[in-house]
This record gives C-alpha cells, structure tokens and sequence, in this order.
C-alpha cells in the first residue's frame, strides 16, 4: 500500500532532520486525530528558516492536505539545529487539525491560508489548540493569547473572545469571522505585509 | 571571593542553556536566509511570526539584565578604592538594585508574552565585555556602549508595545528605559572624571566603547534603516549625555555593520 504522508524534502542539506521521521510522526498524529484516512498528507518543510521564525499552513488541494512548515517549528530551542521529535509531533497535531477542519462542512467557502487575515488566523489558531489541548498537547496558553492579542487588541472583549474559542468542542468558518467582528478586528488596516511571506522565497 | 570572574564561570540553575555566538554565526540556514524577504525587521503586528519573535528577544533582554545586574556586580567588587573610587561603586550598588528590579520585570513580561526562563538558550557575550580589568574600560563598555544599546531595544520594545496597543508592554518599557538612561548618564560622569587628567586613558577608554558598540550591532540588528530590528534611539541618548556627533558616529558604525553583514550573507550564499 503506497503511503499517504509524503515530506518534502526527501533529503535535508542544511539541517539534520530526517523526512521518513517526520512522515512516521505524521501518521501517528492523523491516526490521533482521526484524520480521514481517504486523504493523502503533503509536508512541506522549509529548512532553510529557522527560530524564531516559525510559521505554518494548512490548505486542502485537489483532495489532499497541503502542510506547509518553516523549519523552525521542529527545531530543540534548546539545542538549535536539532530536530525535537516532540515539538514535531505538537505542531503537526495543530496543522493537521487545521486541515481536518478544512475537510468539514462547517468550512466551505474559507479562504485559502494566503488569503486569510492575521485575526481569523489567530482566532482559528486559538480553538484548534483548545482541542489540542485536549489531545494532550502541551499547549502554551499565554503565548495564543497574546498571538490573539495583537491581532485582536488587549482588551476584555478580545479575551472573553479568545476564552470561548479555547474552550469550543468546535468552530466554523463563519464563527471565526464573526469573533473577528466582535472584538473589531475586521475594522483594522489590512496587513502591509503578506501573510504567507516567509513561505515566500 | 574570587575577583574578575570569567563567563565560563557565571552560576545559572538547570533551566537555563548556554548557547556560544559562533554557532549563530556559522548555522548554515543564515546565508540562504539573508538572501530571503522575511518581512519588516521592525518589531510590528503584521510582521511574520511577530508573537515568537518578541518572545525571543524579551528572553533575549531576560539574559541580557541578568549579566548587567552581574557585571554592575563585579566592578562593586572587582577592584579596590585606588582603582575605583567608593562613590562609584555605589553608583554600581545603585545600578544593580535596578538590574535586579529589571530581571524581575523582565520575567513578568516574559510571562505576558507567553515565553517561560530557559525557553531560548542564553549568550554571555555581553557579560563578556563587562569582564575589563580596567575600570574606566569596563564602564565605557557596560555603561555607555551596552547600557546605551540597552535604550535602544528598550525603546523598540516600547514602540512595539503602543503599536500593539498592549499597556502593559509598553508601560514596562517606558521605566526600564528611564532606568537605562542614568546607567549611560553615569558612565559619562565617571569616565569623565576618571580620565580628567589622562586624556590618552579617556581616548582609550572610548576606543573600546567604539569596538563594543560595533560587536553589538551584531550585523545589523541595530541602526536607523528599516532592515534594522532594533533603532538607534536618538532623543533618548541625547538625554543620556550623548552627544549629536557621537549619535552620528554611531549610526555611521551600525550602517557600516549592516553594510558589512550583507555583503558576507551574499559571499557564503555565493559559495553554498
């Protein structure tokens, strides 16, 4: 049976990461997740960023999950150059959740990663790592909030917000964009700079 | 006690990981990296990765207060009154109540931001340059070179904290940065005094203030250009003493380091 979790690339130059380590992870956290198993799993890792550069995207494409991910989101902060099978395995479940929401009805018609606003992206953000939570990911709460934060403003209507999507079983598209309406998010200037920048090279 | 204790010696707990620059600087990603647009340099909202980036650099600042908390602590302790004269080192005392002040805040605010001690590894190159055997040496570099890059990113951190509209960022910010204004202000006194009748010492003294200041504008990460994260602070080193030629000199350094750091990125790029 062919394998459905393909990484590029095949061979890392720069950093010692190893692509069927990472597909390995990759395929214990959809079976965790319960990803549809119809659907093939495309990683793509950028090896050439690293921290605190840290980034990643989630897309579906003719079928299939399309996983971009700096190469930072692997990397041992302790140890830099070093790939932390841990720190893999928590970011995959979150991109990999992304996807699975993706797959659901609760998310026809949702823009594109590149697309999206930084706010819908920290909202989304916020509840996929609610459910991760739960999936015992070790999720830094304070740190979401404060990626919420400054997409959001520091205000209580933003954190009562960001309270509900961390605690939400689920979420739709036109939820995160509601919350975005809520806490004015969508009143703000649109970003100079693209979202998917640092995929760009 | 041991005098003129060097880095290797510098006491941490377990949660912290000392890390060496070199490996920074020779990570082959960096050439390839350097030749990438990653978005504004400046500390904003819409830059890439903006929440993991000012989490890095508040540890960053985290390590940085506790090694100027522990060379203010050293030059207290380092040399005798002939050396340094007693009032100087209260000015040192003084000056470590406010490191000690400013680790503690710098850990809240790592906590706002959501980063914990010993998430990032930790460089003593700054205490490094604290670690002069001469006192009128060692205070133009802690004080007025690194105390004065101190006003710098502080007042970065502050304007990314009133363009993110985060209160408590910016306030904290705000009065660290008062705080880093008198520690440059001091160095000026001192040096001043110290070298009232060696003007050959004093000329040495802002030597190594000039080669301080141009190891920490690490490549461009300090001038007045928009690729550089953190900017020189104009008004507040004037209220620290400095003078406009010093301001200009400095940032003609810092665009000569930005320059150099660029055409070394394209020369290891060319050779990979």
């Amino acid at each position: 049976m062919a394998a459905r979790v393909h990484v590029s690339p095949e061979q890392f130059t720069l950093i010692p990461y190893d692509a069927n380590e990472i597909a390995s992870i990759a395929e214990d956290v959809a079976a965790l997740i319960g990803f549809p198993p119809n659907v093939d799993i495309e990683i793509e890792v950028d090896e050439e960023l690293f921290a605190p550069l840290t980034g990643h995207m989630s897309d579906v494409i003719d079928g299939a999950a399309r996983i971009w991910i700096s190469g930072a989101n692997f990397e041992d902060k302790k140890a830099p150059q070093h790939f932390s099978p841990e720190q893999a395995r928590d970011d995959l479940i979150v991109a990999l959740l992304r996807a699975k929401d993706r797959l659901s009805d609760g998310f026809d018609g949702a823009s594109s990663d590149a697309d999206i606003t930084r706010a819908e992206r920290a909202a989304w953000d916020a509840s996929v790592n609610g459910r991760a939570r739960e999936l015992g990911v070790r999720v830094r709460e304070q740190a979401l909030r404060y990626e919420f934060r400054l997409q959001h403003g520091f205000t209580d209507v933003g954190d009562a917000a960001f309270d509900r999507l961390f605690a939400a079983d689920s979420v739709t598209w036109e939820g995160l964009r509601e919350i975005c309406r809520e806490t004015g998010a969508v009143d703000r200037p649109a970003s100079k700079v693209p979202v998917d920048l640092l995929r760009q090279k | 006690m041991k005098k003129m204790l060097p880095e290797s010696e510098l006491a941490r707990d377990e949660r912290f990981v000392r890390s060496k620059i070199e490996d920074r600087i020779f990570d082959p990603r960096g050439p390839k990296l350097a030749t990438r647009n990653t978005g504004p340099a400046m500390m904003a909202t819409d830059r890439p990765a903006a929440a993991e980036r000012s989490r890095s650099l508040m540890h960053g600042i985290f390590v940085g207060e506790i090694q100027a908390l522990e060379g203010a602590g050293r030059t207290c302790f380092d040399f005798d009154d002939d050396e340094a004269p007693f009032q100087l080192k209260l000015d040192m005392a003084r000056q470590c109540w406010d490191e000690s002040r400013h680790c503690e805040i710098s850990i809240k605010l790592g906590d706002h931001l959501g980063t914990e001690i010993g998430e990032y590894t930790e460089s003593t190159f700054l205490y490094a340059a604290a670690c002069n055997p001469d006192p009128v040496m060692r205070l133009t570099g802690v004080n007025r070179a690194l105390e004065g890059l101190a006003i710098d990113v502080f007042n970065t951190m502050r304007e990314f904290g009133k363009e993110s509209t985060d209160p408590v960022l910016e306030f904290c910010e705000d009065w660290m940065l008062a705080d880093e204004v008198t520690h440059v202000k001091m160095g000026s006194d001192w040096l001043r005094r110290l070298t009232e009748k060696d003007p050959e010492r004093r000329e040495r003294a802002l030597e190594f203030q000039r080669t301080v200041d141009k190891i920490f504008n690490l490549g461009g990460f300090r001038g007045e250009q928009e690729e550089n994260p953190v900017q020189l602070a104009r008004r507040f080193r004037e209220l620290a003493g400095f003078t406009d030629e010093e301001n200009d000199s400095l940032s003609k350094l810092a665009a000569e380091s930005t320059e150099e750091a660029r055409q070394m990125s394209e020369l290891l790029a060319g050779n990979n």
